[in-house]
């Protein structure tokens, strides 16, 4: 405890010294309701909001652990996780992320612990690699709409019709369309990248949105604030769970499943190798996956399953993995391309022309 | 007495059990051994695959040298699903464009002119198997060989391998099994046989010595043949015996019952003369009995001895002249002229001294007894092949129509019965346990003669024995 408060102190410093090896963590304490006789660091690439209910619900079942969630950006847990790694020690029990090229890239470089159970057993084979990192969500990408800044007509359910509609009404969009910034968003550059894999419109799409002057966000939360503001009409591969939490609050927005294919990820979870005794991180790795922790963390948060119905109002199929749409992203050794410098280089390269191409217009 | 040895069955299993178990050993070794050549084969086209799907992926863009690693590698290289995933390429200059700066390939230059350069290598001290392969960079300004390197951790080839070498094991294992059980079974049959003779000995009754007949394979043949031998020998060994008993049973009772007569007699008589003469007659039949218990004895140890098959060497003229001298007793009562005559000074027989002598000496008795008036000669004379022994006498002889009769044991020469006449049958015996011939000879210039022939042991042969040649 005393060192970890001795490391806020010194990231603290850090900070204020403007050092850029030190890696910004938002440190939030659940402590445990029936005394507390170990803990959990949790360091996670998440919103806190999303892995409360869940965090509640596990210390209900074990009352006697505290959970120190530490949440970050992507990018920033990555950096941690593998610094972490290379040293040898590390002070995470469990790392936690929707960049699942980054956890595949930390199993890789055989930072993570191998561990099976009942529960990891049952986690369909795309969502795990090696017994070492477990995808517990089911989570697509989709489109959300202002329902008052779109009119019905203009609803896009495929990525053509958005072309399309783009197209059709340029000025009526432009500026209303809003997405990731890949080159700060992991997740908006793993769905980016899995786009160009799987359809030849991404181009066109990346094209059509330089020229409508889209608006880009680091984050999930900032593209549905946008929205429900209505400074933009239109949201493209957003986050399906965050966008129904937004929806579930109060904001104007729908949301839609597109109809020819659907990109869907699992937030996945890992923990690092090299802890001794890692019984409290199997044990929460384990409720995760476990009925009970699907069940909550799909009411609560994440609103999405495979074959559960979608939740109300939600435009699509009647659930994801029916009419044969359903593309998850598959935890494995293929996400590896995804970490490729060279190819992320060009990748983002290319991204950065198409989008200033349309502001040199 | 029979010693228990060790189960011929468990012998037989063991060695074979150890045969087995020694080639299951080396069978698996070199299942597990080609399983990972299998397994690394297999696996080693995949990494080849990635590896030059990456090079081919190198290109020059506005003089600059780029790469962009096709998703298809990276999908080739998760079929090893468990695998995890290192790699490099390096430009002609020797920088690296992309992937694990800290990747080294053992490959060199000239061995990638080959083609791609396979080999186990480790990476960050985990094992892993490397591929390096190299693509000509076209542009004239950075004209070179750039290199791809695709490492991969075993796991899948492990596993591959493993799995390739257990299902091996198990066919070599359900081989062995199988070998045993048929080994187990042929043991069984191969000595079932012998549990036939045991059933067919044990079965009879103890006096049954007739030659086995049960049917037996060619291997177990010879040993039945041996019983069969042996029971033959020894059912001519009892019958031998019986035949014996019963006529020396026979034989003693008559005179020893005129003996317990004459005795009687004696111990009613009061009469001194009479008394005198029945006493010389009791003595008479005693002496008469004593000699033929002699000749019964003597007759079984001949059976006996012709069973012997062990013959020595004998110098029948030495055996002769011994014998003749020990049988003529002190007095005859009445004169004979007794005489020796050897043609040769040594003849060798093979043959056994006991029985010969008690042959001869019988020979010679009954020649004193029942035949020489006045003359007894023995004589012993050779020729290239045979040794023989005449006993010549000048009394009456032995009739022609007699001669068959007499060579029987208990048949007399003398119809009056006097004396049993075993001596001659003793005789016969013994000569033809010495495959020698027993004949005798009508009235000649000289007498009647009974003639022993045996067969010379050095006939024939130039190589004479060694003692023969002393000085």
């Amino acid at each position: 405890m005393l060192l970890r408060l001795i490391g806020a102190v010194l990231s603290c410093c850090g900070l204020l010294a403007g050092l850029p090896a030190v890696l910004a963590a938002e440190v939030t304490r659940f402590p445990a309701p029936g005394g507390e006789q170990s803990v959990i660091a949790i360091h996670a690439a998440t919103d806190l909001a999303a892995m409360k209910p869940l965090i509640q619900d596990f210390q209900a079942l074990i009352p006697t652990v505290s959970i120190e969630y530490n949440e970050y950006v992507t990018n920033d847990l990555f950096a941690a996780a593998q610094k972490a790694c290379a040293a040898g020690e590390s002070p995470m029990d469990i790392v936690l992320s929707s960049s699942v090229d980054q956890l595949v890239a930390l199993v890789n470089q055989g930072c993570a612990l191998s561990f099976r159970s009942p529960q990891t057993a049952q986690t369909p084979s795309w969502a795990k690699w090696r017994d070492e990192i477990f995808g517990f969500t089911i989570e697509p990408a989709v489109i959300v709409f202002n329902r008052t800044l779109v009119p019905p007509e203009d609803i896009p359910r495929t990525r053509g019709e958005l072309l399309d509609l783009l197209r059709a009404k340029p000025d009526r969009y432009d500026g209303k369309i809003g997405s990731y910034d890949i080159t700060e968003s992991g997740i908006g550059y793993l769905f980016a990248s899995y786009d160009a894999r799987t359809s030849s419109t991404y181009g066109r799409l990346l094209e059509a949105f330089g020229r409508a002057h889209a608006v880009v966000h680091c984050c999930t939360s900032d593209v549905l604030a946008d929205l429900a503001a209505g400074r933009i009409a239109l949201g493209y591969n957003l986050l399906g769970s965050y966008a129904y939490g937004a929806l579930r609050a109060g904001a104007p927005i729908g949301i839609v499943i597109p109809r020819d294919y659907n990109l869907v990820l699992s937030r996945a979870v890992l923990i690092p190798a090299g802890r001794h005794r890692p019984v409290g991180a199997l044990r929460f790795v384990d409720y995760l996956l476990s009925e009970r922790g699907q069940r909550v963390g799909r009411e609560a948060s994440f609103f999405f399953g495979a074959e559960t119905p979608l939740p109300p109002e939600v435009d699509g199929p009647m659930t994801l993995s029916m009419g044969g749409t359903f593309n998850p992203i598959t935890i494995g050794p293929e996400l590896l391309v995804v970490q490729d410098r060279a190819r992320r280089a060009r990748f983002l390269e290319e991204w950065r022309r198409s989008m200033r191409g349309a502001d040199g217009q | 007495m029979i010693a228990r040895g060790q189960s011929l069955f468990r012998r037989l299993s063991l060695i074979i059990a150890t045969v087995l178990l020694l080639g299951a050993i080396i069978l698996t070794t070199a299942a597990w051994y080609y399983a990972r050549v299998a397994a690394d084969d297999a696996y080693d086209r995949l990494l080849v695959g990635a590896a030059l799907q990456i090079a081919d992926a190198i290109s020059v863009q506005d003089g600059k040298i780029g790469v962009e690693p096709p998703v298809s590698a990276f999908e080739t290289l998760a079929l090893a699903r468990n695998d995890r995933i290192f790699y490099q390429v390096r430009d002609p200059s020797g920088a690296v464009l992309t992937g694990n700066d800290d990747l080294r390939s053992t490959a060199t230059p000239s061995s990638l002119s080959q083609g791609p350069v396979v080999a186990d290598g480790r990476y960050r001290q985990i094992p892993v198997r490397m591929v390096t392969v190299r693509r000509l960079v076209p542009e004239p300004a950075a004209q070179g060989w750039a290199t791809v390197t695709v490492a991969q951790t075993r796991e899948a080839r492990s596993a591959l391998a493993e799995d390739l070498t257990a299902k091996a094991s198990l066919l070599v294992l359900a081989m062995c099994g199988l070998a045993l059980i048929a080994m187990m079974i042929a043991v069984r049959q191969a000595l079932a046989p012998l549990r036939v003779i045991d059933r067919a000995l044990r079965s009879r009754e103890p006096k049954d010595l007739t030659p086995l007949d049960v049917e037996v394979p060619r291997e177990i043949f010879v040993l039945v043949t041996s019983i069969n031998h042996f029971m033959e020998r020894l059912s001519r060994r009892i019958g031998l015996m019986n035949r014996f008993i019963g006529d020396a049973a026979h034989q003693i009772r008559t005179p020893l019952t005129a003996l317990i007569a004459q005795v009687d007699l004696l111990s009613t008589e009061t009469n001194p003369t009479r008394q005198e003469r029945q006493l010389a007659r009791v003595q008479e039949r005693a002496t008469e009995l004593a000699r033929l218990t002699n000749q019964l004895l003597s007759h079984a140890m001949v059976i006996h001895r012709a069973e012997i098959d062990q013959f020595e060497p004998v110098d029948l003229v030495g055996l002769a002249r011994r014998t003749l001298s020990e049988a003529v007793p002190l007095s005859l009562g009445r004169p004979v002229e007794i005489s020796f005559e050897a043609k040769v000074e040594q003849v060798l027989i093979e043959g056994d001294v006991v029985s010969l002598r008690e042959a001869l000496a019988n020979i010679i008795h009954n020649a004193l007894k029942h035949g020489a008036r006045s003359r007894l000669t023995v004589r012993v004379s050779a020729d290239a092949e045979r040794a023989s022994v005449e006993v010549i006498d000048d009394g009456p002889g032995i009739p022609v129509a007699n001669w068959n009769r007499v060579r029987e044991p208990f048949q007399s020469g003398d119809p009056a019965g006097t004396g049993s006449g075993l001596g001659l049958s003793i005789a016969v015996d013994v000569v033809r346990a010495h495959e020698g011939e027993l004949r005798f000879r009508e009235h000649s210039g000289e007498g009647f003669a009974v003639v022993l022939t045996f067969r010379r042991l050095d006939a024939g042969s130039h190589a004479s024995p060694p003692f023969l040649q002393e000085p």
